[in-house]
């Protein structure tokens, strides 16, 4: 029996939309794609080492606020630019001149980033108040320890090894040794259960504690994954930067929430992933560099940028939109 | 008869401090005692702090404060929140710019800068809504078009045509201004009465009511037939322009055009609230903010005066935030929600 042609439609746009719902950064990536390439036709000489060094701490500071919003209840972590401003502080005014630039200091702003982190989540577990307002705390305590140790820019002296994370290994990206790790970690997450959880605890709550999920336990690791991830951040801006100041510490704070929002994670969790996070902060940061290479439009950058990530979360809404449970 | 009934004097001393913990729910007393507490600490020890001039000086930034977050109180307590504060402050300074570029009377400027906020703000409550999308989020993309806007209409001005703020508006902030010929600033005079019409908004009117049943529980306002959409559409709106028209008197007190003098008070706003003990959906009120806002304004006078840096006072707002959300904010534990 032949198949009326709206019945051929209704179920094409069904597949495309079952896929949308499959891979949820799919929109980001097909704008990350064309942007890609109107920012090759535009400057034919893309400078890629440079481009990735200046996309990494955007796309780790992105990545870095992902675990959270997906272990739900509204959790967004504002305090992820400030650490990542801290852990370059300390790594630039204390670590690398005492002679500690390398392997230990690495190790040591990693466990700074990830004890911050716990922090965090001990707050919103135990006092149990909303994730925004608890992180906004400790937004303005990071912000003010950083300013206060940093409170005159400094150069980084003592540690050269760092400034080829922002320039070439071998030959290869120095940002292809930082942006990679955070997903390789999130790669090694899914082959022990803790993953699952993180997506069960974001879905419901409710449900996971009574299925006897340790929601508390998987939510702050959750946000220490995400320290963890801002200390790799601070790293890379190190040795983009190698210097350190006090006044940029929360420059990365809402457009890494945007990132996240474009990449197609669901910002009331339990949907999304790490990808699709760095997918979003490469749109945006191509966003940016095709932007300001038309000169004139420099102005219209935040209009464009403002209208780009209502039209992604909108698609998404439409795409994802929850159903009503049937009454 | 027994000793049930003859109250002891621990059972008495429990009594009243439920009796306290009772006010403190209905009113910010805890808050009332401590904003109390930093003025008398800041008079006894900064001499200058008593004088009328200073006191009038504390009641404008404090009134800046109450004035920016008139907008937020109100999304908070339906259950929203918003991020869009800097964006449309920054547009709203932009009355100093517009009646020379577009050749506009500043009046007409104005109505023009608050339509445009009210529609975004509208699309924005109106999305959040439809399309079950979270506020910061698209908060985040309208405060980004409006601080857009700003951006546009800053880069094609030629600051050589450029009109200050009109005398009245600078006015608005300045300590030296009588209001009625009282020796009051009028913007304090503004927020007093702001303050009084968003208490018998919210509390005794019935879109008020209206708006404080959706925050506490959407869908059961849905079926008590309560329009919740266009509660949110219309409360988004009207953060929009209430931010909008804090820039316009911002642009008086500053008396100059930076994109950047936003982004202070989209925190400040927040914490206002949280302070004065206000929490996500409801119970709350604006009064509350206002003591919250006082409350920050005053203490952070007194720490500049005692010579405290931006760092150190940055790590108390940070404390103090933390402090107030955990006495009102705590949520239901988990096990109590299955």
């Amino acid at each position: 029996m032949p198949e009326s042609a709206t019945e051929r439609r209704g179920e094409v746009l069904g597949r495309t939309r079952r896929l949308f719902v499959r891979y949820s950064f799919a929109f980001a990536l097909m704008l990350a794609i064309a942007l890609l390439i109107a920012n090759l036709v535009k400057t034919p000489n893309f400078g890629w080492t440079f481009e990735l060094a200046s996309l990494a701490p955007l796309a780790l500071a992105a990545m870095a606020s992902t675990p959270s919003i997906i272990s739900g209840g509204g959790g967004f972590d504002l305090s992820i630019s400030p650490l990542m401003a801290l852990v370059n502080i300390v790594f630039v005014f204390y670590l690398a001149p005492h002679g500690l630039g390398g392997v230990l200091g690495v190790i040591i702003v990693l466990v700074l980033g990830a004890l911050v982190g716990t922090v965090n989540g001990l707050l919103i577990i135990l006092a149990r108040v909303p994730p925004i307002v608890a992180t906004l705390a400790t937004y303005f305590i990071l912000i003010g320890i950083d300013l206060q140790i940093a409170s005159s820019p400094r150069e980084l002296q003592g540690s050269t090894w760092i400034s080829h994370l922002a320039g070439t290994v071998w030959h290869i990206p120095g940002a292809l040794f930082t942006i990679p790790v955070p997903l390789l970690i999130w790669f090694l997450l899914s082959r022990i259960p803790y993953r699952s959880m993180l997506y069960a605890v974001g879905s419901n709550d409710a449900t996971s504690f009574a299925s006897g999920v340790n929601v508390a336990r998987v939510r702050v690791a959750a946000y220490a994954l995400g320290g963890l991830f801002a200390a790799i951040g601070g790293l890379a801006l190190t040795g983009l930067v190698n210097s350190a100041a006090g006044t940029t510490a929360s420059s990365y704070t809402l457009v890494a929430i945007a990132s996240v929002a474009l990449g197609g994670t669901s910002l009331w969790g339990g949907r999304g992933g790490l990808f699709g996070s760095l997918i979003g902060a490469i749109t945006i940061y191509l966003l940016q560099t095709l932007l300001s290479s038309f000169q004139v439009s420099s102005s219209w950058l935040e209009v464009v940028y403002g209208i780009a990530l209502l039209v992604a979360v909108c698609f998404g809404g439409l795409v994802t939109r929850r159903r009503v449970a049937p009454a | 008869m027994s000793a049930v009934e003859t109250p002891t004097a621990g059972d008495r001393r429990r009594g009243a401090w439920r009796w306290l913990a009772h006010q403190q729910t209905r009113f910010p007393l805890l808050q009332l005692v401590v904003l109390a507490g930093a003025y008398v600490y800041g008079t006894a020890t900064l001499p200058g702090l008593s004088s009328w001039l200073s006191i009038k000086t504390i009641l404008i930034l404090g009134s800046l404060a109450c004035l920016v977050s008139v907008g937020q109180t109100m999304l908070i307590l339906m259950g929203g929140f918003d991020l869009s504060v800097a964006g449309f402050t920054v547009l709203g300074t932009m009355v100093l710019v517009l009646p020379g570029t577009w050749h506009v009377s500043f009046g007409v400027s104005v109505l023009i800068i608050v339509a445009f906020a009210a529609f975004v703000g509208g699309i924005a409550g109106w999305i959040c809504h439809r399309l079950d999308l979270s506020p910061l989020i698209v908060t985040l993309g309208t405060g980004g078009i409006a601080l857009g806007v700003a951006q546009v209409i800053v880069g094609s001005f030629a600051f050589a045509n450029g009109t200050g703020a009109p005398v009245w508006l600078e006015g608005l902030t300045s300590p030296v201004t009588k209001s009625f010929g009282v020796s009051i600033p009028p913007v304090v005079v503004i927020t007093v009465v702001v303050t009084a019409l968003m208490a018998v908004f919210l509390h005794r009117t019935v879109v008020g009511r209206r708006l404080l049943a959706t925050g506490a529980n959407r869908g059961a306002a849905d079926l008590s037939l309560v329009k919740t959409r266009r509660i949110w559409t219309g409360s988004f709106a009207f953060s929009a322009v209430m931010s909008a028209l804090f820039g316009v008197v911002l642009a008086g007190y500053s008396g100059s055009v930076d994109l950047s003098i936003g982004d202070p008070y989209l925190f400040l706003s927040v914490t206002a609230v949280f302070v004065g003990g206000t929490v996500f959906g409801g119970p709350g009120d604006y009064t509350r903010t206002v003591v919250g806002a006082l409350f920050l304004e005053v203490l952070s006078t007194v720490l500049i005066g005692h010579g405290v840096g931006a760092a150190a006072q940055q790590i108390l707002y940070g404390v103090i935030l933390l402090l107030a959300v955990t006495a009102y904010g705590r949520g239901a534990r988990l096990r109590d929600r299955i």
